[in-house]
This record gives structure tokens, sequence and C-alpha cells, in this order.
């Protein structure tokens, strides 16, 4: 197995505010690696966008602190500091592209400069060098007359042109890794397409890593290598895409796949919702997150949290009906195909909390 | 924006007919007549003088020969001051307000703007309470209390010296305009710093920082292209009122300290009545201010892409 | 940490009882103007100002029955004097006329004119005596005069009081018990003065007759005789300039500033809501109409022409003058609010609430009066209080430049005004007034900064 390019171990973030701390992540594991899209997916509030920002060194501080776990990339420690033989790594190894293109980038700067400001500080090109390298970016990201969009300003693009806009800034210095934090979610669905193939196209040529923020099962279905399904600050299931989609293993990964339209024409079921809300964050429950909204919800759900169970090599879930003794089988949700083998991988030992 | 410039300029003549106006009607509804005075003892010389200030037509007519003589510069003759043109005294007196008041306003605009994005820097540490402490003090305390303690305080400070460190009052030198300045733009300073403060704390908070933020760009690289000229324009906006604010403050800094500008002189012709020269200063004041304020919109336009660019 | 040695019990399996609640959201529901007024009593700050502003409209209107004194009269005794000073007089008999010093009087030994105190230096006369330069010489005249400093070499002597022929000289002239220095020259045969100087320090004492202490009621039993020491009235805040009690002087200024400077931004924020609001539901060309004029009103450079009208208006004899600045204010003021209440009609008739409450069949009446108002109201009330200071300010700055109130009437401004002439030797004319602004202005300005944090949500995030 190559060496992943990121990986993030037991990170626990937390917020100080006026009602008390929130705990908005709660020991969130996952690896990264090279050419590949990680997806995460959850509903608002579960803290993935909390997630890769505390990577990224977004999170105000205070309220704001990372209080344990650790995150490598390419093997150096970037939660204590962000630079790698003296460079940020921020914009140059790892870049981030956000959900709202019209408010992420300054009003009062032309796109062209707000691109080459990148190479400026972390390539030290010289202004005119790095604004040309800005139009050749435009370009790529197929920005029509990329030289005269360049000089304009943010409020004279469109949606879509400004989140392509955003890409080409993010892949000005070629990073190794790309986080995408909802680059659809403001968008109009024709240009939504259009973004997430020109990230695909991007990452084919430069056999970068993408770490996918969404909720948008369609997205991950069209995107993502792997996935982690979040929940209350936790990781709840983890697997291939396709372990995702048609093995899925948690209850919650279930109710979010009832809760997406098909466009299978045969398929006339209704969608279902997911009844009730996600658990207050100030005071993480004892048990599974989960147990309140969970038609499935046993005795032990509400005393103790689940720990993680592996389906296969590369998935898993945290729940406690995949537990040994466990007799329920809920229809649609996907089990051990044998109970021979006995649970939990080495590796995620320490980390079921 | 040459459309918007021009109909801006358009603007701003037709509000300078209006002030023209209200002064002229407003003046001639003073109760009583500017020659009841000493001067007019016999018929004769009121005839005569009544001529010679056109006050013997009709309204309308003395407000039609009033807009020609305004639009040509010509403000008339003062009425205390016999043969002095209100125009000489304009020429004579202004460029000291100006000069005092522009000094004031680039030292309240560059401190406002300092001070401001300082206090938002230090948010809620000892460096923005103390700044907001004074901020709130001068914002509170009259322009003319602070002339006074600060002539006090250079007394003081050249009594202890033993020499003039600073001259008290007067005009003359660079040394006579340094505090008059600072004490006519102390309390627009105090605004502006309050403004830029809330406006840096506001964007401190935006998207686009953050965007500046995941660039890995460096702290004074964010702060002064992202964060500053972001925040300063909304302190843009206000310099067009905070000009007048100190071109009508000047009035009390140029008595105080005894400088000989427009000011001052404004002030002693309405003790004295001199009619012509409170009409004329007025209007000129009026359609000063008129233009200054058309003049910060279109700097405003120049910073800000989306009105420059716009139509 | 799953401590490895737990076992799962056969029953931790059992399916759970359905629908344990989730986490309903439970929290009193509070109207907007409830939730307003909590947040800002949690500023203190906006509080503690509110309270300010109710103890100094208290001041100013039970002033006048607690501190019941003619804010007019003058007290001839204590004239300038500073709070805390001393009260004592000692009463003397009542004045007689001088005619020059005695012959045994003995000068003092200066090898100069000799200048000598004669007799007691008292509030009611100062009696000086000095010898002629030389014995023989003839006598040119001298030159007598007064200051409150020590002199130095090179000083000026100070106020010159009087010429004159004699060798003695009576001084009368608005006497104080403090400290003075008298300096008497000689003249040349030119009437130019000379080197032959002569300078004397002393210390008046406070003195009154019996007659004018039993006028004053300072004598309450009768039994006062001369040489007695008794007590002047008191003036907690001292006098001015005229010897007015500064208290009584702050309060009646105080209903004066108050009265202006938040009865103007009252009327005039009014007056601008109904023009605002006209302009802004009739829309069209009527709002274009009404909105070009109020942009032309706005653009009055707004001190020049308050000047004007008053100047315009004038001050007839008797009047206060305060009626005048108020019609001037509203005159000049009103477009703003009105341009805010339009801009925040307009906004609010696009709302989506508002097309819903069409669409269920609301009446006009109805939008305005459960709609439009309500959501109105924060602005408006944010106004008027960031209003209130500058008005007070405008009222000072008249004040100061001589157009304000009509003495004798006092406001805070106008007494800004007298205090600043005589700042250097009697600092607390000018304090007291500046303060009673500078907390005015301040309380109401760190009040509107609790509303508009307090009313408006979106900027609570502001300092």
């Amino acid at each position: 197995m190559t060496k992943p390019l990121l990986r993030v171990q037991d990170l626990h973030v937390e917020f100080a505010t006026h009602g008390g701390t929130v705990h908005a992540v709660r020991g969130v594991s996952f690896d990264v690696k090279a050419g590949e899209t990680l997806a995460i997916v959850g509903e608002s509030g579960c803290g993935k966008s909390v997630t890769v920002q505390s990577l990224m060194g977004l999170i105000p501080m205070p309220p704001g602190q990372i209080t344990k776990g650790s995150a490598e990339l390419m093997g150096h420690d970037i939660l204590s500091s962000k630079f790698i033989d003296g460079q940020d790594i921020r914009g140059s190894k790892v870049s981030m592209i956000f959900q709202d293109p019209m408010t992420s980038l300054n009003p009062t700067m032309n796109i062209g400069s707000q691109i080459a400001e990148t190479l400026e500080v972390h390539r030290g090109y010289s202004r005119r060098k790095a604004f040309n390298r800005a139009i050749e970016l435009l370009e790529l990201t197929k920005i029509p007359e990329a030289e005269k969009r360049a000089k304009q300003y943010p409020f004279e693009f469109s949606g879509g042109m400004l989140q392509r806009a955003m890409i080409a800034m993010a892949i000005a210095c070629e990073p190794t890794m790309l986080i995408a934090d909802e680059p659809t979610t403001a968008l109009d669905v024709t240009i939504q397409a259009q973004i997430l193939d020109l990230l695909k196209d991007l990452q084919q040529e430069t056999d970068m890593a993408i770490v996918l923020i969404t909720h948008d099962l369609g997205v991950v279905a069209r995107m993502a290598d792997e996935v982690l399904v979040m929940y209350a600050g936790q990781v709840v299931e983890k697997g291939p895409v396709d372990d995702i989609f048609y093995r899925s293993a948690h209850p919650y990964t279930l109710g979010l796949r009832g809760a997406m339209p098909s466009n299978d024409p045969q398929n006339n079921q209704q969608l279902t919702a997911i009844d009730g809300s996600p658990p207050d964050l100030f005071s993480p429950p004892k048990g599974c997150g989960y147990h309140p909204r969970c038609p499935n919800a046993m005795v032990l759900c509400n005393q103790r949290a689940p720990v993680i169970e592996s389906l296969s090599e590369q998935h898993w879930s945290r729940c406690w009906l995949h537990h040994a003794d466990s007799e329920q089988r809920p229809q649609g949700l996907y089990f051990r195909p044998s109970a021979a083998q006995p649970n939990r991988t080495p590796e995620q030992k320490g980390t079921s909390q | 924006m040459l459309r918007y410039t021009i109909k801006r300029l358009v603007l701003g003549v037709l509000t300078v007919w209006f002030i023209a106006t209200a002064t002229f009607f407003g003046m001639h509804a003073v109760p009583g007549d500017p020659l009841s005075s000493d001067k007019s003892t016999t018929a004769q010389i009121r005839a005569n003088l009544e001529a010679k200030y056109g006050l013997d037509k009709p309204l309308l007519t003395q407000y039609a020969i009033y807009l020609k003589n305004i639009s040509q510069g010509d403000f008339g003759i003062s009425f205390t001051q016999e043969n002095r043109q209100v125009n000489d005294i304009i020429k004579e007196h202004f460029p000291i307000s100006a000069i005092l008041g522009i000094l004031a306003i680039v030292f309240a605009a560059l401190g406002g703007i300092l001070w401001g994005a300082l206090t938002a820097l230090y948010r809620n540490r000892w460096p923005d309470s103390v700044i907001m402490f004074l901020v709130i003090l001068g914002i509170s305390v009259p322009s003319f209390v602070i002339a006074a303690i600060s002539q006090l305080f250079l007394v003081n400070i050249n009594a202890l010296a033993g020499t003039t460190i600073l001259p008290v009052g007067g005009w003359g030198t660079v040394w006579h305009m340094i505090v008059p300045a600072m004490v006519l733009g102390l309390s627009t300073m105090a605004y502006l710093t309050r403004l830029m403060r809330s406006s840096m704390l506001e964007i401190v908070n935006t998207d686009y920082v953050r965007t500046a933020q995941s660039k890995g760009l460096p702290k004074t690289r964010i702060f002064s292209r992202h964060q500053l000229r972001n925040a300063i324009l909304p302190v843009v906006t206000v310099l067009g009122p905070a000009i007048a604010g100190i071109t009508t403050g000047g009035f009390v800094v140029e008595i105080v300290f005894a400088i000989p500008g427009l000011g001052r002189y404004f002030v002693e012709a309405i003790q004295q009545l001199d009619y012509t020269v409170i009409m004329g200063t007025t209007v000129f004041y009026g359609a000063f201010l008129v233009f200054m304020v058309i003049l910060v919109d279109l700097l405003y336009g120049w910073i800000d892409p989306r009105v420059r660019i716009s139509p | 940490m799953s401590d490895t040695s737990w076992q799962p019990s056969p029953g931790d399996f059992a399916i759970a009882p359905q629908h344990q609640t989730a986490d309903v959201i439970t929290r009193p529901s509070m109207s907007y103007w409830q939730d307003a007024w909590r947040r800002l009593k949690e500023n203190k700050r906006a509080l503690f100002s509110l309270y300010l502003i109710i103890g100094l409209v208290m001041f100013t209107v039970a002033g006048p029955y607690l501190w019941n004194i003619d804010p007019s009269a003058q007290d001839l005794d204590q004239i300038g004097m500073a709070p805390g000073a001393e009260r004592n007089v000692t009463v003397a008999p009542a004045y007689t006329p001088w005619y020059g010093p005695e012959d045994s009087l003995t000068y003092a030994q200066d090898n100069r004119l000799g200048l000598t105190l004669v007799g007691v230096a008292t509030s009611q006369a100062v009696r000086l005596a000095w010898q002629a330069p030389q014995k023989g010489q003839t006598n040119y005249g001298y030159k007598i005069y007064r200051t409150l400093f020590a002199l130095n070499d090179g000083d000026a002597f100070g106020l010159p009081l009087m010429e004159t022929q004699n060798e003695y000289f009576e001084d009368r002239l608005d006497l104080q018990p403090t400290d003075y220095y008298y300096t008497v020259v000689a003249l040349d045969r030119h009437g130019l003065e000379t080197d032959q100087t002569s300078t004397i320090q002393l210390t008046v004492m406070r003195v009154i007759t019996l007659l004018e202490a039993e006028k004053r009621g300072l004598t309450e039993d009768g039994l006062v005789k001369e040489g007695d020491q008794i007590k002047l009235a008191l003036h907690p805040f001292g006098t001015d300039y005229l010897g007015r009690d500064m208290l009584a002087r702050l309060i009646y200024g105080g209903q004066v500033s108050l009265f202006i400077g938040i009865f103007a931004p009252l009327l005039y924020v009014l007056l601008g809501v109904i023009y605002g609001s006209i302009a802004g539901f009739m829309g069209g060309a009527v709002d274009q109409l009404m909105m070009r004029f109020a942009d032309f009103a706005v653009a009055l450079p707004f001190l020049l022409f308050m000047i004007l009208l008053k100047v315009i208006f004038g001050i007839g004899p008797g009047e206060s003058g305060v009626l005048p600045m108020l019609v001037a204010m509203v005159i000049l003021l009103w477009p703003a609010p009105a341009r805010l209440v339009r801009g925040q009609i307009l906004q609010i008739r696009e709302e989506g609430y508002v097309s819903a409450s069409k669409l269920l069949g609301a009446k006009t009446d109805y939008l305005v009066f459960r709609h439009m108002i309500p959501n109105t109201m924060g602005v408006i009330l944010v106004t008027i209080t960031f209003q209130v200071p500058s008005a007070i300010f405008t009222e000072a700055f008249l004040s100061f430049i001589g157009m304000g109130v009509a003495p004798p009437t006092p406001s805070w401004g106008s007494m800004c005004n007298d205090g600043i002439k005589s700042m250097l030797t009697r600092p607390h004319e000018l304090f007291f007034p500046a303060l009673f602004i500078s907390i005015t202005v301040l309380a109401f300005n760190l009040l509107g900064d609790g509303l508009r944090d307090a009313l408006d949500a979106r900027m609570r995030n502001r300092e």
C-alpha cells in the first residue's frame, strides 16, 4: 500500500461559546491518497467543514481549538505548523475552494491579480509573470476571453465563472491536494455538472487528490473514490463509493440514500426524510449520536458509543447492528456475509470511542 | 463613469442654485432692513445707499441681478466695510481656512484609518480599550472645549519649557497650523475610527478574507490587500459630510486660536449683521461643500470598481 | 476508550422503545421588542447610559424644587468663586471715605517709593500710600497697577488702575478675597514711566457690612456684631463671572439644552418619518418629486443655514431664543430621516411577508400598522437617539459663536461660552457645563450603540 498523502488521526475540534463548549468534531480519522477523491458527506452541522477548515488553519482561534489528534501531510505535522520547508502549505501544497464564489473573492481586486497573488507569494513570480500565468490558468479552467476577463472584477462574473476562477486560483501552484467545500451548492444544476467535470479533468491531468465536502449524494456518486459519512462530529461509515451506495452499512447512510431522488423511471418510491434533528453538540450523547432518529435503535445504542465494525478491508461502519451479538437484520442494510470474520482491524482499535 | 460625473455636476449646480435662492429669500425675509443702522440718517442718504446696494428695485429684479452676479462669481459689496468686495474678503481669508481644513481632514482620515484598523486587530485587548475610550471622549466633548483645553495645555507646556514650543494662537508658519488642525480634525477622527473599526471587524469575518488565508498569504499581505482597502470604502463615503463638519468646526477653532480664516470672518459678519457678507459666504461655502461631496463621491467611484465600471 | 473487557449482555440488543423524542427545541417565544429589551439589558454600558439619561432629566426637572435659587440672581460677594471656596466673611463697619494717610504712617523701607498698605486690605477697599522718589524733587505723578500673578523681572505690572498726583491710592475695583500684587510707578515730566517703582503683595480679607448681611439673611438670629465671622451663601458648584449660582444655572441650562437636544430630534425625525413614508408609499412621480426636493434640502450646509435662520428669525427683547432654534433645526434636519424612512419603506414593501400579507387580503392600513411601522420603528428609534448628541452640540456651537439662546437664559452651551473667557483663572466655569454636555452626549451615544445592537440582530457582532 502506498503511503497516504494526508493522514488525519483522531481529530477533535471544540468551540468555546457563551453557551458552553461545542464539540464540533469528535475523533475523525481518514487517509487521502494521491490522485483519489475522498468525499465527506453529512447534513449541515455534522462537522465536515470544520474538519477540513481545521486542517487549513481557517478555524478562528479562539473560540475554536483543536484539542486532540494529528494530521500529517506528506509526513509533516500540519496542525502545529502550516509551513513545510519554509513555505506555507496553504495555496501551494493544499488549496481550497469554497461554497459561495460570489462572496469568496475580494470585490475590489481584479480576478487576475487575485490568482496571480498566490504565485507571487509561493513561487516568487514577478507581478507581470504571475498575471500572465493567471490568464493561462483562466484558459485552463475554460473561461473564454481570459485575457479580458482577468482584468475584470468579481461582480462582473457569473457564479459559475467565479467558481472557475476560484479553481484557477486553487490550482495555480499545482497543489497535491484540493479541498472543495461544497463547491457546487450555490450554483445552478447545469453549472454544477460543468464544474465537477472541470475538477475531474484537472485531477486526471495533475494527479492531485481532492477532498470533496458535500451533502449531495449525486455529487458523491459522480466524483468520489472513497466516502466518509459524518454524523454529529464523527465518521459513522467509511468505504469505497460503491460500498457506500450499494452496501450501505449504517442506518444513517441508508437514511441519506432514502432521501435522494433516483432517476430510475421504474422506481417511483417516495423520498423519505430522516425525522428529528441532529443532537446538541454542547453535550454530545453518551451512546450513538444517531440513536434518537434511528429506526433500528436498540437499548444499547443509548448507553454506549458504538465501535467500528469492519465489513471488508476498506469498508467499515460505526454501528452496534454489526456487533456479533446483534440479531437484527433491517431490510436494505448491508451486513458482513459471514459472521465468522471477527471484528476490528488493529489500526482502528484505539480510535473507537 | 463620465455620464455619472456629468449627472452629478449638473445636480450640483442645481443644488447651488437652490442654496443661493434659499439664502436670498431668507435674508430678505429678515425683519427690519439692513440700512436701519446709524448710516442712513436722512432720507436722501438712505435713498442713495439703497440705490448703491440695489435695494430700491423690486424683489424679483433684485433676485435676477443677484443670480446673474453670483453666476459670474460676484458676491457684491460689504455692508459694514464699504468699498470692500465680498470676493476680496473670500479671496483673502478662505485660503487660510482651506489649508487648515485640508490639514484637519488629512489628519482625521489617516488617524481614523490607522486607529480603526489597530483597534480592530487588537479587538477587546488593551490597545482597543484605550483607543476606544479616547474615541468616545473625542466624540462626546464639544470641539470648542477641546480647543480651549489644548490651548491651556499649550500655555502650560510653553511656560514649563520656558520658551514657545508651539504658538498658542495666530497664523503664519507651519507651527501655527499643527495644533489647530489637530483639534479641528479630532472629533472627525474619532468618528472615522469607530467607523473603520466596525468596518474592519466585519471584513475579518468575510469569505474573501478566509479565501486569502486559504491561499497561504502572509498576514501583512492579507491585511493590506484584502482587509484595508475594503474596510476603507465606508470611511470614504462619509468623507463628504465629514468635510462639511470640519468646515463649520473651523469657525470655532479659528475663533479660539485667533486664526484669520473665513470662518471667523463669517461669525464676525453675523454678529455685525453684514448682509452681503453673510449671503456671499453662505453661498460660497454651500457651493464649496456641494462640490466637495461630489468630489468625494467620484473618489469613491475610483476606489470601488463596482461603482467605477457600472454605468 | 472502549475497554476490551466489556461484554454486551443479551438484553442490550433488544429493540429500543421507539420515538424517544428527538431534541425538541423549546425556548419561550419572545416578541421582537421583548427580545430587544433583553439584549439591551445585557449591555451594561447601554443600561448605565439609560440610567444616566434618566438621572440627567431628573436633575433638570426636579432640580429647581430641590435647589431653589434664581439662576439670574447675583451674589456680588462671591463672584467667580470656585466650588468649595472659603465662605467665611468678617462683618465690618460700613465704608467711610478716605482722604489719604495720616502723618504717623511708617513707610516700607525698599529704597524706592516705599509702597505701604494702610490699615487692613478688605474686599471693601485696599488703601495704599507711598513716598515721593526723592525729597524735594518735583512730583510728576504716579501710575498704579494691580495683578493676580507674582511678578518676575520684565513682566508687565498688570492692570493699570489709575494715574494720580497724590501719594496715596484707594482701590475699590472688584476686589476678591485673594492675593494681589500692587505696583506704583513714578512718572517723569513727560508722563512716561520711570524705573522708580515699588511693588507690594497683599491678601484681601473678605468683609461684609452688617446691613448687607442682614439684607441677605446671613444673620440668623440678629446676634451678629461687627468683627464676627459669618458664612456667606453656599454655592456647591461655585459661581460664575457675574456671581450667579452655577448649580442653579446648570439646572436651568440643562432644561434648555435637554429640551432642544431631545425635542428637536423628536420633531424633525417625526416630520421626516411622515414625509418619507408618504413618499415611499405613494411611489412613482410623487415619490420622485418629493425626494428630489429632499435631496436639495439635505444639501443645504446645516450649520450655515442654522445661523442664517437664527438671523432671519431674530430674537426679540425678553425672548430666550429657544423656540426659533427648535424651529430652525426642524426646518433643516427633516430630510435625512425622511430619506432613511423612505428607503426602509421601499425595502419592506418588497419583502416576502408583505406580499404574503397582501395575498391574504390585507388592507393598506393593516400593512402600515402591522408591518411598516413596527419594522421601521427600530431604525427610527436609533436615529433619534443618535440625533440627540448632534442637537446638543448644535446648541452649544451656536451659543459659542453668539447665536444661541439669548442671555440671561442659561444653557450649557452658553455657559461654556462664558466659561472659556475666564478659563485660565476660573476653570470651573468651563468645566461644569462642559462636563454636563459631555456626559449627556456620551450617554446618548452609548445608548444609541446599545439600541442599534439590540434592535438590529445583524449588527450584533459589531462592537
